[in-house]
């Protein structure tokens, strides 16, 4: 069967590698560190998740995600936001723009990654 | 403040204007390496790492944790510069160079990146202080590692302006910066002038706030200019009328 593909979009190389080490078992992880990149990767292929930070090389992700929920098929991609800045965020605020989960980067376990891929992605 | 091609844009207006938002700045900026940390040392926990994986992560965690404590020091440094202990001097800008490529140099190799000094050995001199001098390159560099794409450069220059009177230190990353155009795209069509936190959001405000302290206490100025393949920050700091004999 067809691994599902995750976009991990961090602009923190090493951080991105452990995301990826945690997910390649059972997912097709894609990593890009900037929205350039990133742009261009769901262009070519389509996601099935997207996990993301805010701050990010050449803008926020709220641009992006601003600009996905313009068309139909790329409005459809769940997102997960992985942050610092987790205070000012409230996922009802966030839910239009498809963020499903909000992770604190400064609490989450390597495997909460997982769990939540898993919940979104079943 | 915006980020016009190829002119000085002054950088540093931000958001250590007030009390409260630098001290949020600061603690953001402070706490990205530390939460780095803690998700390497807890990677480090599963079993089923290589002993090649595992030195990697400790060598990662090694090079974040001497970042962010360079990072506190250099804070601690800018808060004291008011009382006056650090002495200007002839300073020969190459050497300093020299020692930023030295210590940063293994921390981009890590990163599977280069920094060099693309200019040879320079024949004037600036006033200034070679520590705080050091430091701010370091933190240009620093910040340059984020923009600089895997296998690339970035390089340190020195230049002189035309008139003679001052030495230029920068430090260019070939980096990607979405054009002015793209960004009206993704942020308000309203917005004429650009500024460089949104084209570089990821710029540490700490690394900035710092440099510019450092580089005011020395009569200096630091600044930046956009290219359409990445950005140039630099310091700009006065020629010394003494020889230089070395």
């Amino acid at each position: 069967m067809k691994k599902p593909t995750i976009l991990v979009i961090e602009s923190d190389e090493w951080l991105a590698e452990q995301y990826e080490r945690v997910l390649m078992n059972d997912y097709k992880v894609v990593a890009v560190n900037n929205l350039m990149a990133a742009i261009s990767v769901i262009d070519g292929v389509m996601p099935d998740l997207i996990i993301a930070d805010i701050l990010l090389t050449g803008g926020t992700i709220f641009g992006l995600l601003h600009e996905l929920q313009s068309y139909g098929d790329t409005g459809d991609i769940p997102v997960v936001i992985s942050t610092g800045f987790v205070d000012n965020l409230r996922i009802d605020n966030l839910k239009p723009y498809g963020v499903r989960r909000i992770l604190d980067k400064n609490s989450m376990l390597p495997g909460d990654l997982l769990d939540v891929a898993q919940e979104i992605l079943v | 403040m915006s980020a016009t091609k190829g002119e000085h844009q002054q950088i540093f207006d931000g958001p250590f204007c007030d009390g409260l938002s630098s001290l949020t700045s600061a603690a953001n900026d402070l706490k990205s390496p530390l939460s780095l940390i803690r998700q390497l040392s807890l990677t480090l926990d599963d079993s089923s790492l290589s002993l090649d994986e595992q030195k990697r992560i400790f060598r990662q965690i090694s090079i974040t944790s001497e970042r962010a404590l360079n990072l506190t020091k250099d804070l601690t440094k800018s808060i004291n510069l008011s009382d006056g202990l650090f002495e200007l001097e002839p300073i020969n800008p190459w050497q300093v160079c020299e020692d930023v490529i030295n210590e940063y140099g293994p921390i981009y190799a890590e990163y599977n990146r280069n920094l060099k000094l693309v200019t040879k050995k320079h024949p004037l001199l600036l006033v200034g202080n070679r520590d705080l001098l050091r430091r701010i390159l370091a933190n240009f560099s620093d910040n340059a590692l984020h923009y600089t794409e895997k296998g690339r450069v970035a390089e340190i220059k020195i230049s002189a302006s035309k008139k003679g009177d001052f030495v230029r230190l920068a430090v260019r990353d070939y980096g990607p910066v979405m054009s002015s155009s793209a960004m009206l795209k993704l942020i308000d069509k309203r917005v004429k002038d650009i500024p460089i936190s949104y084209l570089r959001p990821k710029n540490n405000s700490l690394n900035m706030y710092i440099a510019n302290q450092f580089a005011s206490a020395m009569n200096g100025r630091i600044g930046a200019s956009r290219h359409r393949d990445g950005m140039t920050f630099y310091v700009d700091l006065q020629v010394s009328t003494q020889l230089n004999l070395l």
